[in-house]
């Protein structure tokens, strides 16, 4: 048996590591595992910093394909913080009953979906459905989206932080005007908008700074606010007000940019966003014994929420999967009476859970990675990993990186405020999501390999704390050019 | 054999193929052999010049499989220049090289590859090689007073090899200074430091000029305006010029300052992997010839198609020869 400590935290873990292992002895000694479980036995402690997120206290995976049919592997993953004092052998008791497909524990749970990547899962249907109706959520609980963040606001809207990225901007142009290079149009992309904040605030400052210094750079600007979502759009119209003649407000996919603006090929200077990677559709590999695994998963409710739900909302308990097809598309007019229906949104998504099964990657050829890896870089990439890792493949933030990548002018640079996991190393030392922060997900991005894809693409990445906040944990991830 | 008109060729560099990439890095990671790597090489360039004859093109390169990038390939084989070899992580990576002393003369060892070339196809050979100023960007100088003093013995080094070439059989040599884009200020030297390397090569010259093309994307931007009239002293027959992506605004240049060069016009965008039909092929060849004279005229992607993928590519080169056709009828050719 192999036991993961994966974080470095000391304070007040309900469940040691001594608790667990006593505890998985005593099943043992009883026969609830047998010997050759134990020795394949991976047991993984975390620590689960957010308060709201898709997992059990305990939780049991095992490893699915041709390879494993005869014994198949088992992983335990205990959060260390859900753990109360004294439960954890009944937690895992019930976790291990919870394998077998006709289980008790399994039969009460309403699931909303097949086996399937976690990139397709109907939480991120629930993530879109947030932020296309942001405005319910925060009339339902009377603050401000930007409230239920770490700080209590952006760090895209730091005044200083947008001060330095327009000096560092303008020098970029003044450089180009001074060897006759700058283009007569300057084109810049925010991609993921929100309420128009960082926008309207980047384009003051550069106003003003281009003002003072006289290069009369700013009526050459061309900003263009880019969003999935036609309804975000909107709302950062009035930000952005006393710019509109520079503005132009684009329905993108944040995953494909180039699809929409592939007119401005090679053309735009800056792109930037904020906090839109780590909402991108995501999912999980797992590398263990020189091999990878795909983490699929299901989301469900626990019965025992299923009937709380019901009972809260008058929505029958079979009927519960209907009604949030009828949310997802409509939001909270899917209840007669839209205060239910609002409680039902979120009570639901607070319940919501994620069940899970490896797959070895072998087993699904037509898996695909995402845009700039194949299974061979991975395995490149991986060679010098620890064993037994987990780490997100930050799928839709690959894409959305490789999809930028054309647009950018020979001398054009990203820039992007996200959390990211710069170095895989850090993955056997924190969890870095997904939790749920109010109604969306919140998700760590793997810098890392967005490092291992941009320089096979032609650029170096580099990441930088961002300074401005103290405590934050959002770093800045900005590209220069490689030779 | 001789060219139709409005001849197509490529610019250099033919799709690299995902499994020759890993192959090279693991040569350089040490899992692989010379030996091993070099019958490799031989495999992937017979293929890529079958790819290119069964395409259709009137002139066949050795598709520059055998090189890391346009760089090292030359800086690796110049004597006298400095290579950390442990500076590269993929293959692709330039190498960190250095001059520390006068570069003495010797052989670069270009003929092999050349005498490869001839061997395997019948169709008109061309081989294209960087030019000075590009590798003078790339090596950092600790011993010249200048660059284009480096670039001067860079260039006298590469004539000798060129005049080798010509004795081998080169009748067509194609000489690469993207870096001219970048540097245009360079132009005066560049020119000066491009005829010392032609000087007396009994060949048909073209240098081919373009705005990068590094990781399959442009390097810099700008228009060809900074060429001229400095280009309209190099001693060359002909300038290949990237017009497929950029558009062809500059060929008024061609009007403007009478321009007495054959083109090598791109007519196909080697940075975006849509395929063009031969249609707009066509049409960008016409376009062309409102300025310059069909006679005069050679048909060419953009650049190098190194990073585009390998159907593409093809299906690419296999356009720009129905394009040319097209036109050569309406020419009555």
């Amino acid at each position: 048996m192999n036991l993961h400590l994966n974080y470095t935290r000391k304070d007040s873990a309900p469940s040691s590591s001594g608790d667990v292992v006593a505890t998985v002895l005593t099943l043992l000694e009883e026969g609830y595992l047998n010997a050759a479980q134990f020795a394949r036995l991976e047991i993984h402690l975390d620590w689960l910093q957010y308060k709201y997120n898709f997992r059990e206290a305990v939780t049991v995976m095992q490893i699915g394909g041709e390879a494993h049919e005869n014994l198949p592997p088992m992983e335990i993953r205990i959060d260390s913080r859900q753990v109360a004092p004294g439960s954890l052998r009944g937690l895992v008791q019930k976790a291990m009953a919870a394998q077998t497909p006709d289980s008790e524990e399994r039969r009460g749970r309403i699931y909303f979906e097949d086996f399937r990547p976690f990139r397709r899962s109907i939480v991120w249907e629930f993530n879109r459905l947030y932020w296309q109706r942001v405005k319910d959520w925060e009339k339902a609980t009377g603050k401000g989206y930007q409230e239920a963040l770490p700080g209590g606001k952006s760090d895209g809207t730091d005044a200083q932080a947008v001060s330095d990225s327009v000096e560092e901007f303008w020098k970029l142009l003044k450089e180009l005007d001074t060897s006759n290079r700058l283009p007569q149009e300057i084109f810049i992309l925010e991609i993921g908008v929100g309420m128009g904040a960082h926008a309207g605030m980047w384009l003051d400052r550069f106003c003003t700074l281009d003002q003072e210094r006289g290069t009369n750079f700013y009526p050459r600007l061309r900003f263009l606010l880019g969003d999935y979502s036609l309804a975000t759009l909107e709302h950062s119209r009035p930000a952005v007000k006393r710019h509109l003649d520079l503005c132009s407000f684009i329905a993108l996919d944040a995953t494909d940019p180039i699809k929409t603006l592939s007119f401005l090929r090679h053309k735009i200077l800056h792109v930037h966003s904020t906090n839109m990677y780590d909402n991108l559709p995501d999912e999980e590999v797992v590398w263990r014994d020189n091999r990878i695994y795909w983490v699929q998963s299901r989301a469900y409710l626990p019965a025992a929420d299923a009937a709380r739900i019901s009972q809260l909302s008058g929505v029958a308990v079979a009927d519960i999967p209907a009604v949030v097809d009828r949310l997802l598309d409509v939001g909270i007019a899917a209840l007669p009476d839209r205060a239910k229906g609002m409680q039902f949104w979120m009570e639901t998504w607070r319940a919501m859970r994620i069940e899970e099964q490896l797959v070895d990657a072998v087993d699904m050829p037509d898996a695909a990675f995402p845009a700039g890896l194949s299974t061979l870089h991975m395995e490149e990439i991986l060679r010098y990993a620890p064993n037994d890792l987990r780490f997100h493949l930050s799928t839709g933030a690959l894409d959305s990186f490789r999809n930028t990548l054309p647009l950018l002018h020979p001398r054009g640079y990203l820039q992007v405020q996200d959390i990211f996991v710069t170095d895989l190393q850090e993955y056997s030392m924190g969890f870095h999501g997904p939790g749920k922060l109010d109604g969306s997900i919140v998700n760590w991005v793997n810098g890392a390999l967005l490092r291992e894809v941009a320089e096979r693409a032609g650029y170096d990445l580099h990441f930088t704390p961002f300074q401005y906040r103290p405590g934050s944990k959002t770093s800045v991830l900005y590209t220069t050019r490689r030779e | 054999m001789t060219l139709p008109i409005l001849p197509t060729t490529m610019v250099g560099s033919y799709s690299m193929p995902g499994w020759l990439e890993r192959l090279k890095t693991d040569y350089f990671a040490r899992r692989i052999s010379r030996h091993d790597l070099d019958e490799i090489h031989d495999a992937a360039v017979r293929s890529a010049i079958k790819d290119q004859e069964m395409a259709g093109l009137d002139m066949v390169t050795d598709g520059e499989l055998r090189r890391d990038n346009m760089i090292d390939y030359f800086v690796e084989r110049l004597p006298g220049v400095q290579i950390d070899r442990s500076s590269k992580k993929f293959y692709y990576d330039f190498y960190d090289s250095e001059v520390i002393g006068k570069i003495p003369m010797a052989a670069i060892g270009l003929i092999d590859d050349f005498r490869f070339l001839l061997a395997n196809t019948e169709r008109v050979a061309k081989i294209c090689i960087t030019g000075p100023h590009s590798l003078t960007k790339r090596v950092r100088n600790k011993h010249y007073p200048s660059e284009e003093a480096l670039a001067t013995d860079i260039a006298r080094v590469m004539n000798m090899e060129l005049k080798e070439l010509v004795k081998a059989g080169a009748k067509y040599i194609q000489i690469d200074e993207p870096y001219y884009s970048g540097f245009p200020e360079d132009i005066n030297w560049g020119v000066n430091v491009l005829n010392i390397l032609v000087e007396g090569v009994h060949a048909k010259i073209a240098v081919h000029i373009c705005y990068g093309n590094r990781y399959g994307k442009p390097s810099w931007e700008g228009s060809y305006r900074y060429l001229f009239p400095a280009i309209l002293n190099a001693k060359v027959h002909s300038l290949s010029l990237e017009f497929a992506r950029r558009g062809g605004e500059d060929l008024d240049l061609f009007r403007e300052f009478k321009v007495p060069f054959e083109l090598g016009a791109g007519v196909i965008d080697v940075k975006d992997n849509s395929v063009e039909t031969p249609d707009i092929v066509a049409e960008r060849i016409r376009k062309t010839l409102n300025f310059v004279a069909p006679e005069k005229l050679y048909v060419l992607p953009d650049c190098g198609l190194f990073h585009v993928p390998r159907d593409i590519a093809f299906g690419k080169l296999r356009a720009m020869v129905e394009g040319a056709k097209i036109v050569r009828k309406e020419l009555g050719k």
